[in-house]
């Protein structure tokens, strides 16, 4: 997992602290490492090597031990493949060991029906549940109670959790979440995996579900109003115990030690802190090999180092590996987005260079990239969104800046909010979506671009991370934006002129209007699924309902009522085109009205992303489907599009399958709307 | 300042963004290149927002790369001037990229915060960058902002106005939050800006 070599490295984990790692100290680094967080003793931290040198996976007494000791079940995916047999049967022991708790049961893991399921085209689909599954499964619906019918369902060859009252108010709990409580994870699951055996495939089930409610003290202020940039607590530093609490911390430091940023307190005061994390990564450095992650109770510490530059991330909110390797080098992006590479050579003049006053002024673009990690689908996706828009405003839009883009300028690029309106770009280049995501973050950040016309360095670190070029940017209302790019600093009043005329021409198509119409109609709607009432049949709705007032709120992880939401108990889905680059998200509606709800939904699908394309623990998958307590999710990837929906836990998988392809084809009626269109080499 | 702007900034091509110093449609209309420098968040943009649209907005906005606003205004003696301001960001990433702005501007204003020295001496610094690199000619302010915050001073302005006097500026103190002499400040400048004949470039 955290290995970028080609060979099985694994975790030489147990939670008995022994480091499978002969050669390497591991109580010196647990010496290091209990300075930074209290923590469970029985949890000892544990590093990953950086290559495969060694073969930890033979190690199988570690992995029995962690297993019968109810580790953290995550930890399980971090073995290789050798071994995966042996976790096969550890998962399961540690599910039946966890079950007082958490009641998971996991019946009848029969994958290879799973994999069958294998690229399986839509017609296929259809077909499935057209056949005699679903009716089955209903018939039986009207029979039994709830816990009837997952037995029932399970033994239709797939796994699922049983969900009772227990779990979900063990989910409830509001106080720091322990190794133990983090075992309700434990969901079925059934994946299908083009490459892997049917052994490893459930590996990676194991991660999704472990969803503690998020970010504790910041979420919180969250719900209560719009979330506004810029850094909290900074008066704080690591000897303050509301420091420590926090469930994400972001650091850069330098390789000398030298604090550059920090999430939370004042970095001034962290210098202390810093020099422990860079004594930790040098520590591996020195023995020629590099830190990935330290997994130590609930915390995972994610090391990056770009050039020199350290980027670390201390995390308790269980997001996968990649996910939180994925956002630091987004954080490292929009650092070169405003300093460019250039700034490493101050390093190498003097490697004690004190880079925080470079960077002053610019907490608030960090602020907003952390939030946008747990709001904007987009940091994970590497997509970008586009404001949906009829086909004809989009084209004059398009026009409109094409004609700029004729006469020098390079990139051009008409935004409202996050959403793209407009891009243009020269022939042979395209704007990468990180680079995308980081200049809008950039620009929306920073509250004096609305103030008045602006003319800035910025570097977009995908196009080119040694060089600035120059944005020209201008607020044409409230929300919509207009950015030129130019290689060319004294470029200004060309742009000016640039702006001008493309403003009349957007004018004169009424592009503008059209824009506000689209805000204020908002994005595609799971109510609005084209011929939702066929799908489902008065009866399942009825019965699904039935079943979750029987049984009472318990079942139920949400207060609100069950039903609720679209088509077949749909909730949301994400729909991001492999060709454009570009996602389309579903507003959230009922009922995922709360923060926190929308949030373990978000968690839900980074973990879903994550594990459709880890390469390493089971290979690529092609399609998922896995219930927890919270959601029925469904995940399907083919050549031309990823779609990920969430259900009602209490979906029926056949015509949750049917609802995807529902969706599929609806995105293809409306997909010169919600898409920008040609704007990729790639297309045509 | 180790973070430098690519090359291009460098090579001096001073077309389209200097095209005028001071340009005279007639000895009446002057059009006026003006840039703002000094340390961050002494409160340029909050002057500049001041002048142009008689706002203050006390939430602090860090200026990015450099905001460009123009203003006219009308003078006693019935000339106007349009000001083209360049109210650069104050931020040290961004002081490679002053030449940028004050190349081929005809008045500089360099401002400070009264309540802190250490901007005073950044202030000081913008002086000698712009004698040595400056327009010759160019009109310079020494501007000494949040003169409302007088309990909290801790720059003279006996000292600012012996500094400003010694190197040929003029001295105002101003209150971007009251208004106060902002408008005197551009004011002052335009009397000042040499009149009937263009100004020479370097």
């Amino acid at each position: 997992m955290a290995s970028s070599g080609g060979k099985d490295s694994s975790s030489p984990i147990d939670s008995n602290g022994r480091v499978g790692r002969e050669h390497s100290n591991p109580e010196a680094i647990s010496a290091l490492y209990e300075d930074l967080f209290e923590n469970d003793n029985s949890e000892r931290p544990c590093y990953l090597p950086d290559s495969g040198q060694e073969d930890y996976s033979g190690d199988g007494d570690g992995v029995g031990d962690g297993d019968e000791d109810g580790n953290s079940p995550r930890e399980i995916v971090q073995k290789g493949r050798g071994d995966s047999v042996v976790e096969e049967k550890g998962e399961l022991n540690a599910a039946n060991g966890a079950s007082p708790e958490a009641s998971a049961t996991q019946m009848n893991n029969d994958s290879r029906e799973s994999g069958s399921d294998v690229g399986t085209l839509p017609e296929d689909l259809d077909a499935r549940s057209s056949t005699g599954n679903e009716d089955e499964i209903q018939e039986k619906d009207h029979e039994f109670n709830f816990r009837d019918r997952v037995r029932a369902e399970s033994s239709s060859t797939e796994r699922l959790v049983h969900l009772d009252g227990e779990m979900s108010s063990d989910r409830g709990l509001d106080g720091p979440p322990s190794p133990t409580s983090s075992q309700g994870g434990t969901s079925g699951y059934m994946a299908g995996s083009g490459s892997s055996s049917a052994s490893t495939s459930s590996v990676s089930g194991v991660e999704i579900g472990t969803d503690q409610d998020t970010e504790g003290i910041g979420s919180r202020k969250e719900e209560r109003g719009v979330w506004v940039p810029g850094k909290r607590h900074s008066q704080e530093d690591d000897s303050h115990p509301s420091w420590r609490r926090h469930k994400k911390h972001f650091f850069i430091l330098s390789n000398a030690g030298k604090p550059i940023y920090s999430r939370y307190g004042d970095e001034h005061k962290l210098a202390g802190f810093s020099a422990t994390l860079q004594a930790i990564m040098s520590f591996v450095e020195n023995s020629g090999d590099t830190i990935h992650l330290v997994r130590a109770g609930d915390h995972q510490i994610i090391f990056l180092v770009r050039g020199p530059l350290y980027l670390v991330c201390i995390s308790s909110t269980d997001e996968p590996f990649q996910v939180l390797k994925g956002q630091l080098e987004l954080l490292h992006g929009q650092l070169l987005l405003i300093l460019t590479k250039a700034v490493e050579k101050c390093f190498l003049k003097n490697s004690k260079f004190d880079m925080r006053p470079l960077l002053g002024g610019t907490d608030v673009v960090f602020s907003s990239l952390i939030h946008a990690f747990s709001w904007d689908p987009a940091t994970f996706l590497s997509a970008y969104s586009c404001l949906p828009l009829p086909y004809v405003t989009r084209q004059a839009a398009c026009g409109a800046l094409q004609d700029m883009t004729d006469s020098g300028v390079l990139f051009a690029l008409l935004m409202c909010g996050t959403k793209v309106i407009s891009l243009v770009g020269p022939r042979k280049a395209s704007l990468h979506p990180h680079d995308l995501l980081l200049l809008s973050n950039f620009i929306l950040s920073s509250d004096s671009f609305r103030t008045s016309e602006s003319f800035s360095p910025v570097c977009l670190p995908r196009y080119n991370a040694t060089a600035f070029m120059y944005a020209y940017v201008q607020y044409l209302n409230k929300d919509t934006c207009l950015i030129l790019l130019t290689g060319d600093p004294n470029d200004f009043f060309h742009l000016k002129e640039c702006r001008a005329q493309i403003e009349i021409a957007l004018r004169e198509s009424d592009v503008l209007r059209e824009v506000n119409n689209s805000i204020s109609r908002g994005g595609l709607r799971i109510e609005d699924l084209p011929d939702s009432e066929d799908l489902v049949p008065p009866e399942g709705v009825s019965s699904r309902e039935d079943r979750s007032s029987g049984d009472g709120a318990s079942t139920s992880a949400f207060n609100s009522v069950p039903g609720a939401g679209g088509a077949a108990g749909l909730w949301h889905f994400i729909y991001r085109s492999t060709y454009l680059d570009q996602f389309v998200a579903s507003e959230f509606s009922p009922p995922l009205n709360t923060r926190s709800a929308q949030k373990r939904l978000y968690r839900a699908f980074q973990k879903l992303h994550a594990s459709m394309h880890d390469t390493e623990a089971s290979g690529p998958h092609k399609m998922q489907y896995r219930r927890d307590e919270n959601h029925v999710l469904l995940s399907w990837r083919n050549s031309d599009f990823e779609l990920y929906a969430a259900f009602d836990p209490l979906a029926e998988k056949s015509s949750a399958i049917f609802v995807c392809n529902r969706i599929c084809q609806w995105i293809r009626d409306v997909e010169c709307e919600i898409f920008l269109l040609g704007a990729t080499p790639f297309n045509w | 300042m180790g973070c430098a702007a690519s090359a291009p900034a460098r090579q001096g091509r001073l077309a389209g963004m200097n095209q005028d110093a001071v340009e005279t449609f007639d000895s009446k209309n002057l059009r006026i290149k003006l840039v703002l420098l000094g340390d961050s968040g002494v409160g340029k943009s909050c002057i500049v927002l001041q002048f142009v649209r008689g706002q203050f907005d006390p939430s602090s906005k860090v200026t990015v790369g450099a905001s460009f606003l123009s203003q006219t205004v009308a003078l006693k003696d019935s000339t106007t001037v349009k000001f083209e301001i360049w109210d650069t960001a104050g931020q040290e990433r961004y002081a490679s990229l002053a030449p940028l702005y004050y190349r081929g501007a005809s008045a500089a204003v360099v401002v400070y915060d009264i309540t802190s020295p250490d901007s005073f001496q950044k202030a000081q610094f913008w002086v000698k960058e712009l004698q040595k690199h400056g327009s010759p000619g160019i009109v310079m302010a020494l501007v000494g902002n949040k003169a409302d915050l007088e309990e909290s001073r801790e720059v003279a302005s006996e000292d600012s106005q012996a500094y400003a006097e010694s190197n040929g500026m003029f001295f105002i103190e101003t209150s971007a939050k009251l208004a106060t002499n902002v408008n005197l400040l551009f004011e002052e400048i335009g009397q000042r800006l040499p009149r009937g004949q263009p100004t020479q470039k370097p």
